[in-house]
C-alpha cells in the first residue's frame, strides 16, 4: 500500500513559484478544473489579497503514473518569507522529498539556500526544479551551475517548469514518483504519529495534522499525547482534499488530520508525539522545536471598554495559528491590554490586519520590541519584552539582546553597500563567500532588533532588489543599551518608551519627537514633546496649539443642530486615543517605526 | 420664567457667498402671503405668555414698515406679547430707513441689531454683502438718533482679505458710534455656499482668525464690554435676554421657515421651504425630537458653559434634574475640569479663559453619553 504514496513538499525563496506550481499538480490530478485558477491553496483572504503564502497547506492528489500505477500523492505547499519559515520545517518532518524550486530569473537566493539546508538536515530527497522558464530573462543555465556550486546538489539536467503554463510538471510529477522515496514504517507496529499542524473547527475543537510514522489510527481508537499524557477518543480520520476527506484509517506513512472533540487548545503542540494510552513509553519524535515568538507588541482596543472582545479575538485567532503568544499587560497611557508575541514582523502584520478585519476590532499596536535579557545589580535575570519594563539605568548590570545569524546573497556589484547597510545595523561578518563568479553569500550575525523594522526594504532598495536574505535565531549577546523614555505634555508614555543602542539614542530621540510632532494633530494647547534617557531630556519640541474651532453665529435656537454638529466633531475623534489630555491618533503609537535614523 | 418668540423673516435682497441661513433672495412678492401664515402658525401658542421677542433673517428690515405694522397688530391680537420684555429687530443697512425703524419703535421694538459685519468695502464686496460701509455707519447712526435703547451690531473675523489691522478699523469706527452690544463670529466655511465652494485665496488662516478675534476680544474689552458669551460681547444691562434664554436651556417658540422651537422638552424645527411653510404654517415640520431628561440635562450644560461669566451651577441642574440623573455628566465636568478645560469655583463650571476659542471639544466632550 504505502509503495504507492509519495509525501513531498514544494520549498522555495518567496514568490518563486510554489503555489502556482501546487495548481497545476492539483490540475493535472483532476482535483480541480483546468481554468486557470490562481494559488488555490492560498485560502486565507490575506493570503489572495498579498500573493503570499502564510501557512502551510496539505493536500493529497490521486495520480495515474506512466507506468499505469495509481498512487497517491501527498503535497504541501509552504511559505517562502523568513517569518514562516517554522511552517517549512514542521512540513519537512511529514515529508520524503522536497520539490527545491528556484525562479529562473532570479537564480538561487538566500532562502533557496536556507530551505534546501533545512531540507538536506531533514533527510528529504531534494528535486531541483528551475521554474519561470516561459520569461525572457530565464537563466537556466546558470541556474543550474547555481544549485551545485552554492548548494552542492548536482544536476546533470535540471527539470525544467513554467508553473505558469504548466510547461514541465508532468515530467516533473514522473520524477517524483521515481526518485522520492515512498514512506517506510511498520503499520503492524505501536502507534508514533507527529503533529505537525493543527486548525480550529468550532464544532469538533482542535483538528490535528499529523502524520503517521508507524501504526495506525481510525475512528474509536484512544490515542495519548506524549508530552501531557492526555488521552482522547478519536471521532474521526481522514486526509486533505480540497476540503477535510474522512476516511476509514490512516495508516503509517501516510499524513491525514485527527478530529478528537479536543476543546482545550492549549492541550495540543504542533511538534508533540501520538501513542497508544496501552504503550505510553513509546519514544516520541525528536528534533521537533516549537516556533519561538521573538518579536513582541502590545495591542490594545482602542476603545477600552473592548478589552474582552480583543482578548476573545486573540483567542480565536490563535486557535488556528499556533505560534502567536499573548498574556495580559496595562499600560498608564493605554490602559488594559495584551503582550504579544510574533514570529516576525510579517507575521505581526498579518496578525494585526487579520484581528481588525476578521474581528472588527479597532487597534492600537505599540512599537515592536525583542526580548532584552536583563541582568540587575542584585544579579536577577529578567526577560523583558516590554521597553517599559525596563529597571532604571542604575538598577542594570548589563543587558543582552538576541541575535540572529543571517545569511545574505547579493550579486557581487553591490557588495560594498551591502556591507554598509549591515555595519549600520551592527551586522558582524562571519563569513564571506564567493559561490560563483558573480554571487557572494555573506554571513553576519544582526542584532535581531537591528534586522525586524526596516533591514529587508533597505537591503533591497540599496541592491536594486537583487539582494536577499535569510536568518535563524542565535544566541544572545551582551550590548550598550539604553531605554529612552517620551514625554508628552510632561508625562511619560510608557506605550512609546523603546530601547536602542546608547550611541545613536539621542539621534534617534530627536528622529522620533520630529515625527511625532507631524502625527499629532494641534491640541487646544501647546504641547511639549520630549525624549528622555534615564531622566535627561535628550531632545525636545512642541506641538503649537491649535487657535480657535469655529465660532459661526448660532443658528437662533437651532439646538438640535449644533448639537449633531459636536456630536459628529466627536466620531472623527473616535480613532484617537486620549492621553492624558493630549489625543494621539493610533498611528503614532506604530509609525515610530519608520523613523529613520 | 422667560418664554421666547422668535418669528424668521427668510426674505434677503441678494444672497451673501457665505450664508447657510435659510433665506430667499428678492421674492418680496411673498411677504404679505409670508406674514399671513407666520400669523396663522402663532394661532396654536395662544395664551402663551412670551416675555421676549426676535425678528430674525434672512433681513426683516426687508418687509418694509407696512410689513411690520401688519405682523405686529397681528401678534398682538393672536399672541400673548403684551408684557415683553425685550424685543429686537434684526436690521441690514441697506433697508435700515429711517421710516422702517420709526415704526420699530411705534411697534415697541427697543432692541436692534445690525448687520454690519465690517466697516471695510472690500471685505463687505468680497463675500456679496447688499451694502457700503458708509450704510452701515449710517444705520447705526440712524438708530442711536432715534432713540433705540439697545443697539447691537454684527461683526465678522475672518472675511476675505481681512487682516487684524483692517478688524481694528472697524471697530475703531464701530466703537466711535454708540453701540451697546456686539456679536461677533468668525467666519466659517459651510458645505454648499458658494465660498466653501470657491475659497478665495486670500482668505486669512484659522490662526490668524483666532488672532483677530482675539484682539477685538481686548479692544471691546478695554472699551467697557462684558465678553458674557463665546460671540458676543455687551455693555452692562445690555445682553440679549432673548439669546440668554436659549443658552440658559429655556422655552421659545419660533414661527416661520427653517425656525426651530424649543417647548415643553421638545425640540422642533419648521421646513427650509417658504412654499411648504406657507401651504401648511402650523404643520411644516421637518424634525422633532423629544429630549429624555439626560439628554436635555447634558444639552442644557452645553449650552450654558457657553455663558463665560455666568457658567453652568450643578447644584442647580441637580435641583431640577435629580442627583442621579446628572451624575454621569458632572463626572464628565469634573473630568474636564482637572484636565483644565473647565473652572469650578464650587458652584459653578466655566470655560478656562484660554479655552473659549476652542470650546468645540470641550462642548462635544460634556455632552457625551455614558
Ligand atoms: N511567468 C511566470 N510567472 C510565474 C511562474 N510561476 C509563478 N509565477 C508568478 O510568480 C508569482 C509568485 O507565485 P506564487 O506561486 O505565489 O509564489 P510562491 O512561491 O508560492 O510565493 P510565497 O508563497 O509568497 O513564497 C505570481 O505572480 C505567479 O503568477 C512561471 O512559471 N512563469
Ligand atoms: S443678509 Fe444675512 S441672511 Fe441674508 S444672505 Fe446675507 S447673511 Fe444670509
Ligand atoms: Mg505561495
Amino acid at each position: 500500500m504505502t509503495n504507492n504514496r509519495r509525501n513531498f513538499c514544494i520549498i522555495a525563496h518567496i514568490d518563486h513559484g510554489k503555489s502556482t506550481l501546487a495548481d497545476r499538480i492539483l490540475e493535472l490530478s483532476g482535483l480541480v478544473g483546468v481554468n486557470g485558477s490562481e494559488q488555490v491553496l492560498d485560502g486565507m483572504e490575506l493570503e489572495r489579497e498579498r500573493g503570499i503564502t502564510i501557512k502551510s497547506s496539505p493536500i493529497r492528489i490521486p495520480y495515474r503514473a506512466a507506468n499505469g500505477e495509481e498512487y497517491i500523492l501527498n503535497l504541501i505547499d509552504t511559505p517562502g518569507h523568513v517569518d514562516f519559515n517554522y511552517e517549512v520545517s514542521r512540513s519537512l518532518r511529514a515529508c520524503e522529498g522536497a520539490i527545491l524550486l528556484v525562479d529562473a530569473t532570479q537564480g538561487v537566493q538566500a532562502q533557496t539556500v536556507a530551505n534546501a539546508y533545512r531540507a538536506i538536515d531533514a533527510g528529504l530527497e531534494i528535486i531541483p526544479v528551475i521554474n519561470k522558464i516561459d520569461m525572457p530573462a530565464a537563466m537556466i543555465d546558470d541556474c543550474c551551475l547555481q544549485f551545485d556550486d552554492i548548494l552542492g546538489i548536482a544536476v546533470d539536467a535540471a527539470l525544467t517548469i513554467s508553473a505558469k503554463k504548466g510547461t514541465g510538471v508532468p515530467e516533473l510529477l514522473e520524477d517524483i514518483i521515481t526518485k522520492v522515496p515512498p514512506p517506510q514504517g511498520n503499520q503492524d507496529a505501536p502507534l508514533k504519529s507527529l503533529i505537525f499542524d493543527s486548525q480550529y473547527d468550532p464544532y469538533r475543537g482542535v483538528i490535528m495534522h499529523v502524520r503517521v510514522f508507524s501504526g495506525s489510527i481510525k475512528a474509536g481508537d484512544r490515542i495519548m499525547l506524549k508530552s501531557n499524557g492526555k488521552t482522547y477518543e478519536v471521532e474521526e480520520v481522514g486526509y486533505f482534499g480540497l476540503r477535510l476527506m474522512p476516511c476509514e484509517i490512516l495508516a503509517a506513512g501516510e499524513v491525514g488530520y485527527v478530529s478528537a472533540m479536543v476543546r482545550t487548545v492549549a492541550d495540543i503542540n504542533v511538534g508533540d508525539t501520538i501513542v497508544s494510552p496501552d504503550l505510553p513509553q513509546t519514544e516520541a519524535i525528536s528534533g521537533f522545536r516549537r516556533s519561538q515568538p521573538v518579536v513582541f507588541c502590545g495591542l490594545y482596543p482602542t476603545d477600552s471598554n473592548d478589552y474582552v472582545k480583543l482578548r476573545v479575538a486573540l483567542e480565536k485567532l490563535q486557535l488556528n495559528d499556533s505560534s502567536i503568544v499573548f498574556e495580559k499587560e496595562s499600560s498608564a497611557a493605554l490602559g488594559n491590554g495584551f503582550r504579544v508575541g510574533f514570529l516576525g514582523m510579517l507575521h505581526m502584520d498579518i496578525t494585526l490586519e487579520r484581528l481588525r478585519r476578521e474581528y472588527e476590532q479597532e487597534l492600537i499596536a505599540t512599537l515592536p520590541s525583542v526580548v532584552y535579557k536583563v541582568t540587575t545589580t542584585k544579579g536577577q535575570m529578567l526577560h523583558i519584552d516590554n521597553p517599559s519594563k525596563f529597571p532604571t539605568p542604575q538598577e542594570i548590570e548589563h543587558i543582552e539582546e538576541p541575535m540572529v545569524r543571517a545569511h545574505l546573497m547579493t550579486p557581487t556589484e553591490f557588495v560594498g553597500p551591502c556591507m554598509e547597510l549591515a555595519k549600520s545595523k551592527r551586522g558582524i561578518m562571519i563569513a564571506m563567500e564567493h559561490p560563483d563568479q558573480r554571487r557572494t553569500l555573506f554571513t553576519f550575525d544582526f542584532p535581531l532588533a537591528e534586522i525586524i523594522v526596516d533591514f529587508h526594504d533597505r537591503l533591497k532598495s540599496t541592491t536594486k532588489g537583487y539582494a536577499s536574505m535569510d536568518y535563524e535565531m542565535a544566541a544572545y549577546h551582551a550590548a550598550d543599551l539604553v531605554k529612552v523614555d517620551i514625554l508628552i505634555n510632561g508625562d511619560p508614555v510608557d506605550a512609546l518608551s523603546y530601547v536602542c543602542v546608547r550611541q545613536g539614542a539621542p539621534a534617534r530621540g530627536r528622529a522620533l519627537i520630529a515625527k511625532l510632532r507631524e502625527l499629532i494633530p494641534r491640541q487646544q494647547f501647546r504641547v511639549p514633546l520630549q525624549a528622555a534617557i534615564g531622566g535627561n531630556i535628550v531632545a525636545r519640541e512642541d506641538i503649537p496649539a491649535i487657535r480657535k474651532d469655529v465660532l459661526a453665529k448660532c443658528y437662533g435656537g437651532d439646538v438640535t443642530r449644533k448639537r449633531k454638529l459636536l456630536e459628529k466633531q466627536k466620531e472623527g475623534k473616535k480613532r484617537m486615543k486620549m492621553v492624558g489630555s493630549v489625543e494621539v491618533p493610533q498611528e503614532a503609537f506604530f509609525s515610530l517605526l519608520k523613523v529613520d535614523q | 420664567m422667560t418664554t421666547g418668540l422668535y418669528v424668521h423673516l427668510p426674505f434677503c435682497a441678494s444672497k451673501c457667498s457665505y450664508c447657510d441661513f435659510y433665506s430667499v433672495p428678492g421674492r418680496l412678492d411673498l411677504v404679505d402671503a409670508y406674514v399671513r401664515a407666520l400669523l396663522k402658525e402663532v394661532r396654536q401658542y395662544a395664551g402663551l405668555p412670551f416675555t421676549t421677542l426676535y425678528l430674525g433673517g434672512g433681513t426683516p428690515s426687508l418687509i418694509g414698515p407696512d410689513g411690520l405694522r401688519k405682523l405686529m397688530k397681528g401678534l398682538r391680537r393672536t399672541a400673548n406679547v403684551s408684557a415683553l420684555q425685550e424685543a429686537t429687530l434684526e436690521v441690514n443697512p441697506e433697508s435700515a430707513s429711517a421710516e422702517f425703524f420709526q415704526a420699530a419703535l411705534d411697534n415697541g421694538f427697543g432692541r436692534v441689531s445690525i448687520g454690519v459685519q465690517t466697516m471695510v468695502d472690500t471685505e463687505l464686496r468680497s463675500v456679496g454683502r447688499a451694502h457700503t460701509a458708509l450704510q452701515g455707519a449710517e444705520a447705526v447712526m440712524r438708530a442711536s438718533a432715534l432713540g433705540f435703547s439697545s443697539i447691537s451690531v454684527d461683526l465678522i473675523a475672518g472675511l476675505p482679505g481681512q487682516n487684524q489691522q483692517s478688524l481694528r478699523r472697524s471697530l475703531d469706527g464701530l466703537l466711535s458710534l454708540h453701540i451697546d452690544h456686539l456679536s461677533l463670529y468668525c467666519l466659517s466655511l459651510e458645505p454648499g455656499t458658494p465660498l466653501a465652494d470657491q475659497p478665495p485665496a486670500n482668505l486669512p488662516s484659522e490662526n490668524k482668525q483666532a488672532d483677530m478675534f482675539q484682539m477685538a476680544r481686548d479692544m471691546l474689552a478695554a472699551a467697557g464690554f462684558e465678553h458674557y458669551e463665546i460671540s458676543n460681547f455687551a455693555r452692562s444691562g445690555h445682553q440679549c435676554v432673548h439669546n440668554l434664554n436659549y443658552w440658559r436651556g429655556g422655552d421659545y417658540a419660533g414661527l416661520g421657515a427653517s425656525a426651530s422651537s424649543h417647548l415643553q422638552g421638545r425640540r422642533y424645527k419648521n421646513l427650509s421651504d417658504l412654499q411648504a411653510y406657507m401651504r401648511r404654517p402650523a404643520a411644516a415640520i421637518e424634525s422633532s425630537e423629544e429630549l429624555g431628561a439626560g439628554t436635555k440635562a447634558a444639552e442644557e450644560a452645553m449650552l450654558r458653559l457657553r455663558l463665560i461669566q455666568e457658567g453652568l451651577d450643578v447644584g442647580d441642574l441637580a435641583a431640577r434634574f435629580g442627583h442621579d440623573r446628572i451624575q454621569c455628566l458632572s463626572d464628565r465636568l469634573s473630568s474636564l475640569a482637572r484636565e483644565n478645560a473647565l473652572i469650578f469655583d464650587g458652584t459653578s463650571y466655566r470655560l478656562h479663559p484660554s479655552r473659549v476659542l476652542t470650546s468645540n471639544p470641550i462642548l462635544a466632550a460634556v455632552l457625551e453619553e455614558a
